[in-house]
């Protein structure tokens, strides 16, 4: 993908997280366990060629997936894509600059509703839309910023909760735009002459194109494009002074860091993420209603991010796989499941499961898995935990072992 | 390296080449849309998505886990007695039944994911809770041409021919609810009466109803809107005790609707409330709340209490209470039955036809203009753009029945209602 | 007027009960800096152990059961999860609270399932009449308990040596480890504490003019976050204080919703969040809270 930082001959830290991303998300299914270390091993330290062609390989899977692959598992894969997009963006924010944001479901709100509104009653066209959807994602979180750049910690993250209670009363009350409770049907994406939607008909190599099988593909494209965005403002010196203000902010101040800009910007940037995700997560449903965006989607974002690894894009890719796949394997596997009752029999449903698990994986992975289920997969990957960013910029742990 | 690079390389471009033909892939199927779509089966029937020659699939996206749990547990478990019950005597077109149960826990994702899972494997769905939920699917229903029940009964899911809402609307209950006021409540032009609504498509459906017949009779309509969160509502009847109303209307949760009657009553409140149908459950009696509900409260809807004593509702009675022994009755067994019988009525008549394509199953399903019988009041399939039915009960809270209510006043539709211009959509 | 009175009357009423929930953040969040998401299920279980008992052993036993049994289940999330996790932040902690809290919630609810129990209170659905405006006994009886309990813990702050500990521990816990206070026990203590309060709050939540606990009786606790927020985290008399003005500003708001429609209906909700806004872009630590030290 993006050019190392460094010489070939000494690996850069924060490689091992980035790197591995998109692999252990996209290639799910497929009997790579046993080539799993020296696949991890080429994908880190490895040789440009091999490296190259196993991107080449991941990227045929996912090229290959709509193909095989039914609506359900599809869509399934989309919620999953757009889940990422969120989860990169807060991951952002509270992951890499310490600060804990509740509100992260407003934002995406923000954005399908804005894309929704800007191409049906302004009648932009719907990628201009989509892009300025995200703008007016990224406007609502600079406007929230005179809060977000006066209050700290704790506090912020609870004055967060307002957007998603006041956000709700607006989506609810103003019908005009939003539609009122019953939500506003999507109008699909337009993309050069092709259409994401079920019609007009479309046959790629025998297989019926429907709208899952075409977003499956915008999906991939805005997931990629946005993890690799992430990743260069990680890596870069932005990367280093959200870090350096998530441990310490007033060293950072004193070492020169506009701490506040900074705040307000990651703030910025983690809103458009989510107005992306929006965006995408609205073409999905193809009918945007209210209930969605609640107190409970904000709340699985953070869950997902501490599951998948704070911090890192692999984390929050990886996350989000977790915890939007979890509950729908479990659902339809319900029968073949130990343990899983039949809906309605009085034992633990699947739902409930899927909740436990869920709930159950954000306390082991504080437990016993620092770092996430990425942190799980680099220490497989025999890479030492110390190169980790995470763990580096981490230090009490450690100290307390 | 580079050998390896290039031996890699090769691999990956095999892949890639191999993914992209889509060889072996089960959905190559040569376009069309649904594979088997059409095809006339060995006993000249024709069949669609979900039926075989052996089964019928019907699907439940059902709330087993969420705030209506008790509702669709009580309506799955009366589908899966109505579908043993079917298959134990034959079946229907020489097929069995196949209850596939998904549960969204009332959560939009979950349900839109279960429904894109069930949809193509299926020829009806017999129970759909959750409003929300069927609004943003709306389309796609509509478009899958695919039968469906919806356990909701505002108006704005008419105006889709794949789409059957049972029986009455809110808005139509609640015209009915206010004549009932009017007629055996001593409610009088120029009286206030209050309506107590949940934000969002249940509540303000109701409200359109008691808006319209309020306006008709002269009467002035209190409004009080509240989220399915709140619990304490001395709020409100703060503000129905000071704008002096003479009854209530009440269409919110049966929690809500404890809250109100008891506060009302204590504060000296002493005035008639109606619910409609989802604003009361049997479990309510046993709380402190239950003599309040007991005095005068209401609930007016379209399907028949479980303590009606007709043929049928006492054979299902006793045939559910023998198959799940100590299991609450409430009004969730008669609804899921009669949906499930909505949808094998549909299928005996397009079994008829041999023609068991979705069309074939909405064809028929779309030709009957009187179905009813004991478990609600009489409904007609013919349109899709108004309620089925615009007759309901007034029924009352009683500690002895089963399923804690019993029949008030019979059916029966109401001057308003009859002229009412029903807001679709 | 009379309406007016009525709806203040009530919106203190509810305040009190709210004002004891955002007493239980208050101790953990001064004892720990750690923001409690695990509360609503602390209530869960509080009230669910005082539903279960009190046919079997009566109100007040079954309440002293259910202060016990979520007290026990306080000290528990803390001893075995939070005192363990191996996070860099407190923020990454209070993620760690909604884990646990998703874990409890479930199971909770599942045992709950669809029934709406009934507590057992000796109150019944009696109110009182002071003049025009009534008030239910329940709640009278909440907010003489949440004073009591708020100048109870004022005076335990300032006198005993636990108290001293956990202010200590706040302050500055290295330095307080180092003067001797047991940090692992001071936390223990206030998660054991919090978890009492809160099923005193339940039980006050659960009775008239509320039909019973439920499922959804945790979604009250979300009310709590603003009132704990809007007095200042690590305040106990900004909890009442919270607790109250979130109380009257939500009551008064929903009394008010027909000359108030121009906010759009349902504002009763939304409204403490707006105050809380305001409020925090004065006083960015709440009003009563203490601005956070900076600590180079």
């Amino acid at each position: 993908m993006s050019e190392p930082t460094s010489t070939a001959g000494t690996p850069v830290p924060e490689t091992p997280t980035a790197g591995t991303s998109i692999p252990s998300a996209s290639t799910r299914g497929k009997p790579t366990r046993g080539a799993f270390r020296p696949l991890r091993a080429a994908l880190c330290f490895g040789a440009r060629p091999l490296r190259a062609a196993l991107w080449l390989a991941v990227l045929a899977v996912a090229v290959a997936v709509p193909f095989y692959l039914e609506g359900f598992w599809l869509q399934a894969g989309l919620f999953a894509m757009s889940a990422a997009i969120g989860a990169i963006g807060i991951n952002l924010l509270t992951g890499a600059t310490g600060q804990l944001s509740l509100g992260h479901a407003f934002f995406l709100a923000v954005g399908a509703y804005s894309y929704v509104s800007l191409s049906s009653d302004l009648g932009l066209p719907t990628p201009l839309a989509a892009v300025a959807a995200v703008i007016v994602a990224g406007v609502s979180g600079g406007l929230f910023s005179p809060i977000a750049g006066r209050l700290k910690g704790a506090y912020l993250g609870i004055a967060t909760l307002a957007l998603i209670f006041v956000g709700q009363h607006i989506l609810f009350n103003a019908e005009p735009v939003t539609g009122g409770f019953n939500g506003r049907p999507v109008p699909p994406m337009e993309l050069f002459g092709l259409v994401f939607a079920d019609t007009p008909e479309l046959v790629v190599l025998n297989v019926p194109f429907g709208s899952l099988e075409r977003l499956w593909f915008l999906g991939i494209a805005l997931l990629a494009g946005a993890a690799v965005f992430a990743r260069g403002v990680l890596r870069g010196r932005p990367g280093l002074a959200m870090n350096t203000i998530r441990d310490h902010e007033i060293a950072a101040g004193v070492m020169g860091v506009p701490v506040a800009r900074y705040r307000a910007g990651v703030f910025v940037l983690s809103s458009m993420y989510g107005g992306l995700a929006g965006v995408l997560v609205a073409l999905v449903f193809q009918q945007v209603v209210p209930d969605y965006f609640g107190m409970l989607l904000s709340l699985d974002y953070l869950a997902t991010i501490v599951i998948g690894g704070l911090g890192s894009v692999a984390g929050a890719v990886v996350g989000a796989a977790f915890v939007s796949l979890l509950p729908q394997l479990l659902t339809r596997y319900s029968d073949a499941l130990p343990l899983v009752a039949e809906p309605g029999s009085g034992g633990v449903s699947p739902a409930e499961a899927a909740r436990i698990l869920y709930g159950a994986a954000v306390v082991a992975v504080v437990l016993f898995l620092p770092g996430g289920l990425v942190g799980l997969a680099t220490r497989l990957g025999r890479v030492r935990l110390k190169e980790l960013r995470w763990a580096k910029s981490a230090p009490a742990p450690a100290s307390r072992r | 390296m580079g050998k390896i690079g290039t031996r890699a390389g090769v691999a990956a471009l095999a892949l890639l080449s191999l993914a992209v033909t889509s060889c072996g892939s089960g959905k190559a199927t040569g376009g069309g849309g649904g594979g088997d779509a059409g095809a006339a089966n060995v006993d000249g029937v024709k069949t669609g998505p979900g039926v075989t020659a052996t089964t019928i699939t019907v699907s439940a996206l059902t709330d087993l886990t969420g705030p209506y749990a008790s509702f669709g547990k009580s309506q799955t478990q009366a589908q899966q007695l109505y579908f043993d019950q079917v298959n134990a005597g034959g079946g229907v077109c020489g097929r069995k039944y196949e209850l596939v149960v998904r549960d969204h826990g009332y959560d939009t994702q979950k349900a839109v994911a279960a429904y894109t899972e069930i949809a193509p494997k299926s020829a009806a769905i017999v129970q759909f809770i959750g409003s929300p939920m069927i609004t943003a699917l709306k389309q796609r229903i509509d478009g899958d041409k695919l039968l469906t029940i919806p356990m909701a009964w505002a108006t704005t899911l008419l105006g889709s021919r794949a789409i059957q809402v049972t029986g009455t609307t809110y808005d139509v209950d609640m015209i009915n609810a206010v004549e009932f006021l009017t007629k055996e409540k001593g409610i009088k032009s120029g009286d206030k009466i209050g309506h107590l609504y949940f934000e969002g498509d249940y509540g303000e459906s109701s409200l359109n109803g008691s808006k319209y017949a309020a306006d008709k009779l002269g009467l002035q309509i209190v409004e009080q809107k509240i989220k399915a969160t709140d619990q304490d509502m001395s709020a409100q009847v703060a503000a129905f005790k000071a704008a002096g109303v003479k009854a209530v209307l009440v269409s919110v949760g049966p929690r809500q609707t404890a809250s109100l009657v008891g506060v009302s009553l204590a504060k000296g409140m002493d005035v008639p409330f109606v619910g409609s149908n989802s604003a009361y459950a049997p479990q309510l009696l046993a709380t402190p709340a239950g003599p309040a509900l007991l005095k005068d409260f209401y609930y007016v809807s379209a399907g028949t209490p479980v303590s009606a004593q007709n043929p049928g509702m006492q054979k299902l009675v006793a045939d559910y209470q023998a198959k799940y022994p100590g299991e609450t009755l409430d009004s969730g067994v008669p609804t899921g039955w009669s949906a499930a019988m909505i949808v094998d009525e549909a299928m005996k008549k397009a079994c008829e036809a041999k023609d068991l394509t979705r069309e074939g199953v909405l064809n028929a399903h779309r030709s009957q203009s009187n179905f009813g019988g004991d478990f609600g009041t009489p409904m007609n399939f013919t349109f899709f753009d108004k309620p089925a039915s615009r007759s309901s009960y007034v029924l009352k809270p009683d500690k002895a029945a089963l399923g804690g209510a019993v029949v008030f006043r019979e059916a029966e539709v109401s001057e308003l209602a009859k002229d009412y211009p029903v807001p679709v959509g | 007027m009379a309406v007016f009175l009525e709806l203040l009357v009530n919106g203190i009423s509810v305040g009190a009960v709210y004002a004891l929930i955002a007493l239980g953040f208050v101790v953990i969040f001064k004892a720990t800096e750690v923001v409690n998401f695990t509360h609503a299920s602390l209530l869960l279980a509080g009230g669910y152990v005082i539903a279960r008992l009190h046919p079997l052993i009566g109100f007040w036993a079954a309440l002293a059961a259910g202060i016990a049994a979520a007290a026990l289940v306080g000290a528990l999330v803390e001893f075995l999860i939070l005192r363990r996790a191996h996070v860099g932040s407190r923020g990454v902690l209070a993620i760690v609270t909604i884990g646990v809290d998703i874990l409890l919630t479930t199971e909770l609810t599942r045992r709950i399932g669809t029934e709406v129990l009934a507590l057992g209170d000796p109150w019944g659905d009696r109110v009182l009449r002071l003049g025009p405006v009534t008030v239910a006994e329940t709640r009278v009886v909440a907010l003489a308990v949440a004073a009591t309990l708020i100048v109870a813990f004022l005076l335990a702050f300032k006198f005993t040596g636990w108290g001293v500990a956990m202010r200590a521990a706040a302050e500055d816990a290295e330095t307080a480890a180092l003067m001797g206070v047991r940090l692992g026990r001071v936390s223990l203590s206030a998660w054991a504490v919090a978890g009492a309060l809160a099923a005193v709050a339940a039980m006050f939540l659960c009775v008239f003019p509320t039909p019973g606990l439920d499922r959804g009786t945790a979604a009250a606790a979300m009310k709590a976050f603003p009132a704990a927020i809007l007095g200042g985290l690590d305040s106990t008399t900004g909890a009442l204080a919270g607790g109250l003005i979130v109380g009257v500003t939500e009551t008064l708001m929903s009394g008010y919703q027909s000359e108030l429609a121009f906010l759009g209906r349902g504002i009763g909700d939304a409204a403490p969040f707006l105050v809380m806004i305001v409020i925090l872009l004065l006083r960015p630590s709440g009003l009563f809270g203490t601005k956070e030290p900076a600590r180079v």
